[in-house]
């Protein structure tokens, strides 16, 4: 049960209230008090005070001094009258709920707003700095633009002038060659004369007659000139010639640092082409067109183990793959072949080669694949390396789940394993 | 990069865009005047040689001249500045030395080479340098040889492959250290990244190196001085600084080489007025600005810095020039059938 403060006083003028709350001891804090228009609590548990205000206060206004053991409110008044009691006395219980509720809300609400109206303020300030940035930033660039403009300007206006310079510079050379012209135009024409009459008689070819009198005819005063430095000018060079070496290169386009490392790789790949097909040249010489052809040997090869000549079919793919060792049938074959002769170790390594070339593992390379499999595995069991071959068999399998002969070839190497294991 | 303007930085304006209707390969400026030249290839297979004049912001077409093959390369260097006449060489082999007031008959000509002329310099005209005027061009088909325009039909000087060895492409030529009237040399830069340097005086290969990838351009520092330094570009980026004041035995020039971007670098070029300072041009359309600084002793090379860079375009610039009268005035054109007009300002700072 709070315990309540009764031993409040206060006074009134037309427009405020005064308010006199002795505390008994106890300390107060802003947030003890709270208030909205027509109600007034202050609570400092235990203690609390109350009041239902006689008439409607303007709770932004008034303010609340804390000090001393008590609080002093000051209250303005909505409407100026004297009141004729602080609070209002009969109020009962459910009027008094009412109020407070009402209070309560009221203040929140107030609350509300108020941070609503700092939300909006608070945009208005960061739209405000963000323009004075900007206006900051535009006012940066156009003092470049500026200065930049000015700088064209400048320089447009110098080279004008440069430009004025010259042409009076001209003017002057012009108007003295002109004169020198009058002068000398007597004891040059003839010079020219002269000059004319000796080619004629050198009897050099008419071309270079053309080009002296064309350069005679041109800018008379610059032959005088010109005979003069051509006088002090050194003759022209015995002529000479210097054999060059460039840097071996093969191809024909420039030497660029990025495409080094492909041009390495081209020419190497190459250089093995070309080394597989010249290799043994000699005894590939006494061969037909045809023999030399690796398809063609692997039919002829396919050919002989048709009809049951192994040896002849294992030579067949063995010269198959001296020319070209890129052919996985060829292996594939070949270990056919020596599983007929009971070559096992031979037939188990062909196969291997055979899987190696068949990768990347595709749809297309399937049979092969399969083939590759059944054929090391067969070459195991009969070698007794049954777990190998069971190996084998099962990766068969999964290329070819449908392959009945496998399954049961499987099965049987299981049943084989299994009786060893249980004999041993 | 381009946006540093408060700071020192030289800065690269261009002044005047002009669309052009054909391809350009070279464009160079006319000595002593506020004109230019633009030589390329047009549609219809022949040559074309416009003569254009800055007027304030703009060119002036002043003539344009027709010839019948496309000319890929052309230059000043050997002729006198009263002359000013133009030595092209263009896709048939044929050099030929044009004087610009009466273009219809060439001053000389010769059909120097069996291919396409890649690249040409002259060395001993405008003033330059001291020794007889000379033209050096490069062609596909691998031969290098050094003509003098009063000597008709044979050349003073001929490299050539040895006999039975397959033949690369020369992309480049420039002269060099042609201080006085005996000493020239003559630098070569080839597709398979053959950089050679032939001695004139001596008539002999004095060095070569590889540079692992093909040679776009070469130049020397200053033609009329002792050889200082060589700058070599290549395709994937590179460039090279050779420092060729000093030359070892058996490793030859020290180099520096800097990797300026993902693409060819087509030309370097010099800037006249301050030969430590150099403009290379690459196959991305951009521009930029370097500044070589000296290797502090003999046989070092020194070290490269970048000023300034800028993108123009969005196809290669493939030929470049700086005007010898006006510091920081270049010409620059590009595949995308443009030549612009750039001013890079404040190099008077560096």
């Amino acid at each position: 049960m709070p315990v309540w403060l009764r031993e409040h006083s206060w006074r009134q003028t037309l427009t405020a209230v005064y308010l006199s709350l002795p505390l008994r001891g106890a300390r107060a804090t802003p947030a003890n008090i709270f208030c909205s228009e027509q109600y007034l609590k202050v609570s400092i548990p235990p203690f609390l005070f109350e009041a239902i205000l006689y008439a409607p206060i303007d709770d932004t206004n008034s303010t609340a001094k804390i000090g001393n053991g008590n609080i002093f409110f000051t209250l303005y008044k909505k409407e100026p009258a004297m009141w004729d009691a602080l609070t209002l006395e009969n109020a009962d219980k459910e009027k008094l709920q009412y109020l407070r509720e009402n209070a309560v809300l009221k203040a929140h609400e107030k609350a509300k707003e108020e941070t609503e109206a700092k939300k909006i303020t608070k945009q208005e300030h960061k739209k405000y700095a963000l323009e004075a940035t900007m206006k900051l930033e535009e006012a940066e660039r156009k003092r470049i633009e500026d200065l930049k403009e000015k700088e064209r300007q400048k320089v447009a206006k110098e080279l004008e002038l440069w430009k004025n310079q010259q042409k009076n510079g001209d003017k002057y050379k012009s108007i003295q060659k002109k004169g020198e012209m009058h002068q000398e135009i007597e004891p040059l024409k003839e010079r020219k004369s002269e000059k004319i009459s000796k080619t004629r008689i050198s009897n050099e070819g008419p071309s270079k007659t053309r080009l002296k009198s064309t350069k005679g005819s041109h800018g008379s005063c610059s032959i005088f000139s010109q005979n003069l430095k051509e006088e002090q000018l050194p003759a022209p060079r015995a002529a000479a010639t210097i054999k060059v070496n460039f840097t071996p290169r093969v191809f024909p386009t420039a030497l660029r640092e990025s495409r080094v490392a492909e041009e390495e790789e081209w020419l190497h790949k190459q250089a093995e082409a070309r080394r597989i097909i010249n290799s043994d040249l000699s005894e590939l010489e006494d061969l037909k067109e045809e023999e030399k052809n690796p398809d063609w040997l692997k039919d002829k090869g396919n050919k002989m183990f048709a009809m049951g000549d192994y040896l002849g079919a294992v030579n067949a793919y063995n010269l198959a793959v001296r020319l070209n060792n890129k052919l996985p049938l060829l292996y594939l074959n070949r270990a056919a072949c020596h599983l007929k002769l009971r070559n096992l170790h031979k037939a188990v390594e062909d196969s291997s080669k055979a899987l190696e070339l068949l990768t990347p593992p595709v749809p297309d390379n399937e049979n092969a694949r399969v083939k590759a499999h059944v054929r090391r595995g067969t070459a195991f069991c009969q070698l007794e390396l049954y777990t190998e071959g069971l190996q084998d068999y099962e990766a068969a399998l999964k290329i070819d789940p449908k392959n009945k002969n496998i399954e049961k070839d499987a099965e049987k190497i299981r049943h084989l394993i299994q009786g060893t294991v249980q004999s041993s | 990069m381009s946006a540093a303007v408060g700071a020192e930085r030289p800065q690269v304006v261009s002044h005047v865009q002009q669309a052009l209707s054909y391809t350009v390969f070279d464009c160079k400026w006319v000595p002593r005047s506020a004109r230019l030249l633009c030589l390329g290839s047009a549609a219809r297979g022949t040559g074309l040689i416009q003569l254009y004049e800055l007027h304030g912001a703009r060119l002036e077409l002043l003539r344009e001249i027709e010839k019948s093959k496309p000319i890929k390369c052309g230059t000043f260097g050997a002729t006198s500045l009263q002359q000013r006449y133009l030595a092209t060489g263009d896709f048939d082999g044929n050099l030929n030395i044009w004087n610009l007031e009466a273009p219809e008959i060439p001053v000389y000509s010769v059909k120097g080479h069996k291919e396409i002329i890649n690249s040409i310099d002259g060395v001993g005209g405008l003033g330059i340098g001291e020794g007889a005027p000379e033209i050096v061009t490069g062609s596909r088909d691998g031969t290098v040889k050094v003509w003098d325009p009063r000597q008709n039909d044979t050349p003073v000087a001929n490299m050539e492959p040895v006999q039975g060895e397959s033949k690369r492409d020369c992309w480049t030529v420039a002269f060099g250290n042609a201080y006085n009237q005996e000493e020239r040399v003559v630098c070569a830069g080839y597709d398979n990244g053959d950089i050679k340097l032939f001695d004139l005086k001596t008539m002999s290969l004095r060095w070569e190196t590889n540079i692992k990838n093909g040679v776009c351009s070469v130049e020397f520092d200053r033609k009329d001085i002792n050889m200082n330094k060589l700058v070599a570009t290549s395709l994937e980026g590179k460039f090279h600084v050779f420092d060729m004041r000093t030359q070892h035995p058996t490793k030859g020039f020290a180099s520096v080489s800097e990797k300026a971007q993902k693409s060819t670098i087509w030309q370097v070029r010099h800037l006249p007025q301050n030969r430590d300072v150099f403009m290379t041009s690459g196959g991305s359309g951009s521009l930029h600005l370097w500044k070589d600084s000296e290797g502090s002793e003999m046989g070092v090379a020194g070290s490269v810095s970048l000023l300034q860079n800028v993108t123009l375009s969005t196809q290669p610039i493939s030929s470049l020039d700086w005007s010898p009268d006006k510091k920081g005035l270049c010409v620059c054109g590009a595949f995308d059938q443009t030549v612009r007009v750039l001013i890079v300002t404040k190099l008077n700072k560096i």
